[in-house]
């Protein structure tokens, strides 16, 4: 069955915040507590109740003027996801369709995706002194795509900023609409067609990565491949070696303990 | 048989409460480390005793060693003095500990070499873990993320280190042939005694010191 | 809307003036990124850089209250074009669908020779004597016409001579607006005028809420027509409303100076129906105009035997004394800034408030919310206690010192009631009910249809024309119910009991009765079409779907469509036809008029206006179509405030505008007040946050008030971001959050340098989300025409708090 993703096209949106707003009607997510920080951003950050948001940013464009950059910050759902990787009990998994699902009930609060995804996504909430709590994070609709529906985000975006669709035609179209944007904005890019293996929500920027505040190449962190892919295995094999060694000490030890045994016994017998 | 006495209560108590700590921590940091296991730490409850035991882990010795300040830094003193000895238990190891031949082993102080080893990677890599542990518990939003990263890579290293020792100290205290010999090792964690014969063998040096006193 | 939001697609250029439809009108907008998907030019005109912007191709800025003089130059520009370059325009629409080619009174004189002012000004009566704003008649009473457009009294040539002063760098030095960004945008716009393009013009609120609203609406009709963009798909002028029924609320006359159907109010110069007829029925000599308003005798009648049933006869001139009778000017007496004065005067003595939440959304909020403390009651329906509600515990009263008896009627909302709601596209569609109400909360009709029984009952024992109440048939149903009222909407033959198909049905001897003629038709003996949802486009493709629900006039989806075909009735633009004469009929929409297209003899286009030609020249016509009160053509003035000296004439504001009793003792100017202000909305709040500041969900994306600040104006005041700032005006102060942005900018009006800020209008002192009132800043003035409050442009001081 082909991937799904979302292309975010962020020269079409205009940061209405339906998308925020819809993701929490339907989870039934909570409202973060908010203050006015000099922007018409908010939350300020995403949280295990607020899984999508948008970020603005003015920036003074060439021609004396201003541009008002609007990206999207929510889980990318990468192919080679960091999450998926340091999650020590599979709540985070890969689902078949190509994103990365997340099952709650399975979380340890651990935090590891927390610390370990490159573009700082998930978000845990709960005791952090006693250490119970659960992370959250979008769950790219799963019961909606199930049932084929689209993600309430793109449902609700009225601009088609959004839109939900198999991987590889999200690619071309995006692809085109970069290929459009170029005239008015030659640093236009889509973000997403290569990264990480390829991330599930692409976005058609306008500007660089830098300036929409992505990660330019984002990478798994070399400390989770060193965990993961190094440690581990090299942890279990001196594990392995050690017991091992041990074994062999025993097997070994004994077999002379006994000969001793029998050298004294019959040196005692001589006697 | 004569028994003499090698450990006193408190140190007893201190090591099984020390000891009890590390264990709840290995096998709950296990759950975390081993992906068969992660089922194991669901809804945080294995996290928690973590923590609960690392508190204790980290405060039993706090207290055992504000308790006995002479003794234990005399204790701490001697693991990292390394000297000619320690070659000497070294050289003899392979014989000894394969071929159970007593009589290749030098005499031993209170710790022979080996224990000095354990105890001299204890103190280096406890502290590490508890470094770690309280970046990874106290400091995850105030510090970057990379901090976090690169504790989480170092307690597992540190982790690998200490557990395959911890290994090789259970099964030296108590299935080795020669550490069962002469009325065996294990009852000087139970009620602080060893015989004069396991004394002898194995702590000639100390043996001598304390019967001499 | 003259069209419906869904054409907007087929739109080439789009002009959004006046609007910030992407953050207002969210869902509608989605129709104008089609349009740009398809290649559509979006030109975004305000003072401030807004999320309309984001994703507009052109950016103008310009000075708040300065759009006649912006359109103005368009016009000038166009007019210009039309004769260097007449090949690029559509003439025939021009010459024959508006009153371009019509002579004018050679006595008529414009504010180029006059300086501001039209021929009539009466400075004691403050109003205009529009006797020189007529027609030259023939002998038979018709226009006599130039089509060549030459004549200087043709008023083709007086727009000109009008306009001669709205050049390129004069409409620089007033707007602000660099000059070869406004040349852009006349280029870009003017060539919506070729036959086969469409030009479409959005406004809402920036453009309304000044004291010249009505004739900033009045210039963008100009524009349209001479560009041959009303009544084609995707061209129009579009006027997004501000709440999804507010259009059904205008329908229904919730206003001073109508009654329903936009048939205007008795005066009580009007001594018997007859001499209300006089005055209100256009009469036409010409019978090629339709002349639709000519049936006002039909619709008049049918409204009062709706509302009196069988008391309603010849012999009682239909109830016509059972209506109260307006002294004077209907909207400087009655409308909302004029009842407050009222109020605060102790003239009012109660206040039935439904759904509307003054202590907040009222101009002179200090003023307003006092004048509640002089009420006897103030009853208040409303979903949640808003501030209005609760005026008498807000911060700095002690409720012991208010002598009003507040009531509360919780009311249920839109999604826990059935009925009908009117869009700007003017689409009737039937709700039904998806939820109850929680506790006693009931739906509007309910409520009043309760208590309007309950008023009939006290007044059987009589009282100030107490049959007026008593005679009144107020019956729809018990429970009551929305389909008896849609039902008496659309009207009955009442010989035979039968619902009238539509406003066609009509009759002006009592035998119809009709609660609003323009809906007519909508809920016949066939069904209720309001309820129809059926998603076919029509033959033409442009998005017409008029099987969904259904809209007036007579589910005219596009209305001056006639003007859509040529006179043979072809379209000018064969691949976005609205109508078509093919063998012998009309296909496509419902035309209007239905006559034959104008070369087989059919009716002029305009069936409204008595002449059937659009107004470019909004003159004294006929009755009922006499011009508006500040004149047949836009003239720029500047706002009732500003710290800028008229540069296109020597008046400096509107002299017709509408003032509050006490507004002359607050008026600011520029040495005490030097900063231009203006209010707006954001669209994570609605209107004044009466519903949206209880829901946490948008409390948390918008959590606090701001105000919206230049860099360069926060850098002279010494104001960083986040800092609090307080705002002054002659009204009084508030205190907000400073938000400094790239988006405002410093204007250079004729050399000096005028500062603007801006603030969101949504906060007051009850809610989740409580903040300062912006409308504590507002003045009691309004538009000369309707008085709407100059909201959008006024006088403040901003200091660091």
């Amino acid at each position: 069955m082909a991937d799904k993703a979302i292309l975010y096209d962020s020269s079409k949106c205009t940061a209405c915040r339906g998308c925020q707003v819809a993701c929490k009607q339907w989870w039934g997510l909570e409202a973060d507590k908010t203050e006015f920080w000099g922007t018409y951003e908010n939350p300020r950050d995403l949280s295990a109740d607020t899984w999508v948001k948008i970020r603005f940013n003015e920036i003074s464009n060439g021609n004396g003027g201003v541009d008002w950059i609007f990206t999207r910050q929510s889980c990318m759902h990468c192919t080679d996801a960091a999450c998926v990787r340091v999650c020590p009990t599979k709540a985070l998994y890969y689902y078949p369709l190509g994103f990365v699902a997340y099952d709650k009930d399975l979380c340890s609060g651990c935090g590891y995706c927390v610390e370990f995804c490159p573009f700082d996504v998930p978000r845990a909430k709960g005791n952090d002194i006693t250490g119970i709590r659960k992370i959250d994070k979008c769950r790219f609709c799963i019961d909606r795509i199930t049932n084929d529906l689209e993600p309430s985000c793109v449902k609700t975006c009225p601009t088609d900023a959004l839109i939900f669709g198999d991987r590889d035609e999200l690619v071309a179209i995006g692809k085109q609409r970069v290929q459009e944007l170029k005239a008015t904005y030659p640093d236009a890019y889509l973000y997403g067609e290569k990264e990480l293996g390829g991330l599930h929500v692409m976005y058609v920027l306008t500007q660089s990565p830098e300036v929409h505040g992505l990660p330019v190449d984002p990478q798994v962190p070399a400390t989770a491949i060193a965990w993961q892919d190094v440690i581990q295995p090299l942890g279990y094999a001196a594990i392995g070696l050690v017991v091992a060694g041990l074994g062999l000490n025993y097997l070994v030890a004994r077999a002379n303990a006994n000969k001793e045994a029998e050298v004294k016994a019959k040196v005692k017998a001589k006697e | 048989m004569e028994r003499v006495q090698k450990y006193t209560k408190p140190a007893r108590v201190f090591h099984w409460i020390h000891s009890g700590a590390f264990l709840l921590l290995v096998i709950t940091g296990l759950f975390l480390f081993i992906p068969a296991l992660g089922f194991l730490a669901v809804d945080s409850w294995s996290r928690v005793i973590h923590r609960v035991a690392a508190v204790i882990f980290v405060l039993a010795p706090l207290i055992e060693i504000l308790a006995n300040r002479k003794t234990s830094w005399e204790t701490i003193k001697s693991v990292f003095k390394w000297g000619a000895d320690d070659l000497e238990w070294a050289k003899a190891m392979p014989r000894y500990y394969f071929f159970c031949d007593e009589s290749s082993m030098p005499p031993q102080e209170e710790m022979n070499t080996g224990q000095k080893l354990w105890f001299f990677l204890l103190l280096i890599f406890s502290p590490i873990f508890v470094i770690t542990g309280i970046l990874m518990w106290f400091f995850k939003y105030s510090l970057p993320s990379a901090v976090f990263q690169w504790s989480v890579f170092v307690h597992d290293v540190a982790f690998i280190v200490i557990f395959a020792m911890f290994l090789v100290h259970i099964y030296l205290g108590v299935i080795h042939p020669l550490m069962r010999k002469h009325g065996g090792s294990f009852s000087s964690m139970v009620d602080g005694t060893v015989t004069a014969d396991y004394a002898k063998s194995h702590h000639g040096k100390w043996y001598q010191k304390v019967t001499k006193s | 809307m003259t069209s419906h939001f869904n054409d907007v697609a087929n739109s080439d250029c789009i002009m959004a003036i006046g609007t910030n439809c992407a953050e207002n009108h969210p869902a509608a907008f989605h129709h104008i990124m089609k349009a740009k998907g398809r290649g559509a030019k979006l030109i975004n005109v305000d003072p401030r850089y807004t999320r309309t912007t984001a994703v507009a191709d052109l950016y103008v800025p310009l000075r708040s209250g300065t759009d006649i003089t912006f359109i103005g130059g368009m016009i000038k520009y166009v007019i210009d074009d039309i004769e260097k370059n007449p090949d690029n325009y559509n003439l025939i629409y021009v010459t024959e669908y508006t009153n371009a080619t019509f002579l004018v009174n050679p006595d008529y004189k414009g504010p180029a020779e006059l300086d501001g002012v039209f021929s009539g000004w009466d400075a004691t009566k403050k109003s205009y004597n529009k006797a020189t704003w007529t027609y030259q008649l023939d002998e038979n009473g018709i226009p006599r016409r130039d089509k060549t457009l030459k004549d200087p009294n043709c008023v083709f040539q007086l727009l000109k001579k009008q306009f001669a002063r709205y050049d390129v760098d004069r409409v620089n030095k007033i707007t602000g607006t660099p000059k070869d960004l406004f040349l852009e945008v006349c280029k870009l716009f003017s060539a919506t005028g070729k036959p086969g393009k469409a030009g479409n013009l959005l406004y809402a609120m920036g453009a309304t809420q000044h004291t010249y609203g009505a004739q900033n609406i009045r210039a963008y009709a100009v524009l349209q027509l001479l560009l041959g963009n009303m009544g084609i798909a995707g061209g129009g002028i579009q006027a997004l409303r501000g709440e999804h029924n507010v259009q059904g609320s205008t329908d229904m006359a919730l206003l001073a100076h109508i009654l329903p159907g936009y048939l205007p109010v008795f005066s009580n110069t009007d001594k018997t129906l007859q001499d209300y007829l006089n005055r209100v029925t256009p009469k036409w000599a010409d019978t090629r105009s339709l002349n639709w308003w000519s049936n006002t005798p039909k619709y008049i009648v049918s409204l009062l035997k709706a509302w009196y049933g069988d008391a309603a006869t010849k012999d009682n001139d239909f109830g016509f004394n059972y209506l109260p009778k307006v002294t004077g000017n209907a909207n400087s007496k009655h409308s909302h800034i004029a009842l407050f004065e009222a109020m605060y005067q102790g003239i009012i003595k109660g206040f039935l408030c439904i759904g509307q939440n003054p202590a907040v959304g009222g101009p002179n909020s200090v003023l307003e919310r006092d004048a509640l403390h002089k009420l006897d009651w103030l009853v208040c329906v409303d979903l949640w206690e808003t501030e209005t509600a609760s005026f008498w515990k807000r911060p700095g009263v002690n409720p012991a010192d208010v002598k009003t008896e507040v009531f509360v009627l919780p009311a249920a909302c839109h999604y826990e009631k059935e009925g009908t709601v009117t869009n700007s596209g003017r689409w009737v569609q039937w709700r039904y009910k998806g939820a109850n109400s929680p506790g006693d909360a009931k739906p509007d009709l309910d409520i009043i249809y309760e208590l309007g029984l309950k008023v009939k009952e006290v007044y059987q024992a009589g009282g100030p024309n107490a049959d007026a109440i008593t005679n009144l048939t107020w019956d729809y149903g018990h429970p009551p119910t929305a389909d008896a009222v849609l039902r008496e909407i659309n009207g009955y033959d009442l010989t035979t009991g039968k619902l009238v198909n539509n406003f066609t049905a009509l009759k002006d001897d009592g035998t119809t009765s009709c609660g609003e003629w323009v809906y007519s038709g909508c809920y016949n003996e066939t069904g209720n079409f309001t309820q129809r949802r059926e998603l076919d486009d029509g033959p033409y493709n442009i998005g017409l779907f008029s099987k969904w629900a259904w809209c007036w006039p007579l589910n005219r989806r596009i209305v001056y469509n006639r003007a859509s075909v040529d006179l043979n009735g072809e379209p000018w633009d064969k691949e976005h036809p609205v109508i078509w004469w093919k063998e012998g009929k009309w296909t496509g929409d419902v035309p209007d008029g239905g006559a034959k297209p104008m070369a087989e003899g059919g009716s002029y286009a305009f069936i409204m206006c008595p002449d059937g030609h659009a107004h470019i020249f909004g003159g004294n016509v006929a009755p009922r179509t006499a011009g508006l009160a500040d004149g047949p053509f836009p003239e720029h003035y500047e706002p009732w405030e500003s710290p800028v000296q008229n540069m296109m004439s020597g008046t400096q504001t509107n002299p017709a505008l509408l003032a509050g009793a006490s507004a002359a003792e607050q008026k600011g100017t520029a040495d005490k007040y030097p900063y231009v202000a203006t209010t707006y909305r954001v669209v994570e709040h609605w209107q004044s946050g009466a519903m949206t500041r209880h829901l946490p969900w948008l409390c948390e994306l918008m959590p606090e008030m701001f105000i919206e600040i230049s860099e360069e104006l926060a850098n002279e005041l010494g104001i960083k971001n986040v800092d609090k700032v307080i705002v002054e005006s002659a009204r009084g102060n508030i205190e907000a959050k400073a938000l400094v942005t790239k988006r405002f900018k410093p204007f250079q009006i004729d050399g000096k340098v005028v500062h603007e800020i801006g603030m969101p209008w949504h906060w007051g002192y009850a809610g989740i989300a409580k903040g300062d009132s912006a409308n504590v800043l507002t003045p009691h003035v309004g538009d000369a025409n309707t008085m709407i409050p100059e909201y959008k442009a006024f006088l403040v001081n901003l200091r660091k708090a």
